[in-house]
């Protein structure tokens, strides 16, 4: 199972073991991963399971499509590598891609 | 609470229904319900089922429980938005995009969605703060108030107005018909002071249609659905939805938490002395008193969450309830600030989780602020009930406040 890593703001570190086709939103939520709400569960609309993926990492994960874009958009904290984690799957090519969660959502 | 009981009992219960998940419960005035409103209600966590059937209003599910009612609202391919009345009606109304399942909500609360983001909401706060102040500039001196009437009622019409552009100078006129509607019982009377609602919003996006301004109309006139320009239609009914969201919703939900605060001087005093401590305060207030049950329709057969649905059952998610889960919040149902921060289900889940949740937020700590700096410690009028409504929302009536006005 690949390992992904969740590094808070204010530093904690979390790596957990995420099952192929989960989010990585699922993964931080089902691990009680601090700093992911999630408050909309998955669906798009709410923005506040953001994190910026280590720019290693970025260009493995699926692509982002205009629906995220918008929403991240409308968040604070944002940077370069920002992603909306309910909307990226985990695969085998993540094993080892580090998330860094923003000190507030979204 | 009890007043009048208003659905008789089915004759019978569905053949899909085993007899130990029915349980008698009328959502629109059942006898366990007392002036407490919530507190009663948790009461249904000790004694019925955690999904039950009432055979009450047609016949309805019940979903209690946190976890149950996240998995509803997100599961839309077997509990779909298209009918929410309950019991069910023909023709019930289409509310864009509260009765789209996804994706078709999804353009439409796209479109929105950036006019309600926490940035876009803060940038409300300097006229939402001068609303709560003239507020209490009108209350400050008489030692007793409605707080319902003369606060909660009032504030998120204001606001409302301010984010649709609406001439302040109408602020009066345009509580009056948000007062009568949100108190209409008869279908009849809803339905025409529906109309009226509509009819004033249609003023106003053909107003902003020939002169645009710095508002939301001006801007919702503008939106592209799928590539092409809104209809007069889908404004009009994305327009009623935004009304009905924003108002006695938070009315209500700042209407049950002041009446907490005012039995509780020393969480007075520490807000006073410690402004940086309400938003724990308003948090605990959106989870401790919710106020909207959201429904579903069954769209077919199926198992879920251990029990066997039927296509058309109508299944009703008890918000406040999920968000007094005890397997969720410690002590759900006591108020305590300094609880750990869980999200609750004040605001649902899923794609329809609420769209002003950040707007909402943001109007009950500003008007505590302003209350904070100028207020003194305030009490419930002694002797007085407090009637709740319930149903689909839940409302209290009044809210008869007293305090001793500060020397002048």
């Amino acid at each position: 199972m690949p390992v992904i890593t969740f590094i808070s703001a204010d530093g904690g570190v979390r790596a957990v073991e995420a099952v192929i086709g989960h989010s990585v939103m699922e993964t931080a939520v089902r691990n009680g991963v601090p700093g992911i709400e999630a408050q909309c569960g998955g669906a798009m609309v709410c923005g506040t399971c953001h994190a910026h993926l280590e720019a290693d990492f970025f260009d493995l994960a699926p692509a982002m499509e205009e629906g995220e874009r918008l929403l991240l958009d409308c968040g604070d904290h944002q940077g370069p590598t920002s992603r909306l984690t309910c909307q990226v799957r985990v695969t085998e090519a993540l094993d080892g891609a580090i998330f860094r969660t923003p000190p507030s959502q979204p | 609470m009890a007043d009048q009981a208003t659905g008789a009992p089915a004759a019978g219960v569905p053949d899909h229904v085993p007899a130990s998940r029915v349980f008698d419960f009328d959502i629109y005035g059942d006898p366990r319900l007392t002036d407490d409103l919530h507190d009663s209600y948790a009461t249904l966590h000790d004694d019925a089922p955690d999904i039950f059937y009432s055979p009450r209003n047609g016949g309805h599910w019940m979903v209690t429980r946190f976890d149950d009612i996240s998995e509803v609202v997100k599961d839309f391919e077997h509990f779909s938005v298209r009918e929410m009345q309950i019991p069910r009606i023909e023709n019930p109304p289409v509310f864009i995009p509260l009765s789209l399942d996804p994706p078709a909500n999804m353009p439409y609360r796209q479109a929105l969605m950036p006019f309600f983001s926490p940035k876009a909401v803060a940038a409300m706060e300097p006229k939402i703060r001068a609303f709560a102040s003239e507020i209490i500039d009108d209350i400050e001196a008489k030692g007793a108030c409605d707080f319902v009437n003369e606060v909660a009622a009032r504030f998120p019409v204001s606001v409302f107005m301010e984010l649709m552009g609406m001439p302040l100078d109408r602020l009066r006129d345009f509580r009056a018909l948000a007062d009568e509607y949100f108190n209409a019982r008869s279908n009849e009377e809803i339905v025409a002071l529906g109309g009226r609602i509509v009819g004033l919003m249609t003023e106003l996006v053909e107003l902003r249609r020939e002169k645009p301004a710095d508002d939301l109309i001006s801007k919702m006139v503008q939106f592209q659905v799928d590539g092409r320009p809104i209809t007069l239609g889908e404004l009009q009914s994305m327009l009623f939805v935004m009304f009905l969201g924003g108002m006695d919703t938070v009315t209500n939900v700042a209407a049950y938490t002041y009446r907490h605060l005012a039995t509780d001087k020393v969480l007075q005093q520490k807000l006073a002395a410690d402004p940086a401590a309400i938003p724990k305060f308003v948090e605990e207030g959106i989870r401790a008193f919710g106020v909207i049950n959201t429904p579903r329709i069954v769209t077919k057969d199926c198992e879920r969450l251990g029990v066997q649905f039927r296509e058309g059952d109508m299944v009703l998610c008890i918000l406040p309830l999920g968000s007094r889960d005890g397997r969720r919040f410690d002590a759900p149902n006591s108020f305590n600030i300094e609880r750990q921060s869980l999200t609750s289900l004040t605001f649902s889940t899923g794609p329809h989780l609420c769209l002003g949740h950040n707007l909402a937020r943001l109007e009950i700590r500003i008007l505590t602020e302003e209350w904070m700096k100028r207020m003194p410690t305030f009490s419930l009028k002694p002797g007085v009930r407090h009637v709740s409504r319930a149903g689909a929302v839940m409302a209290i009536e009044s809210l008869p406040i007293i305090w001793t006005p500060k020397a002048a």
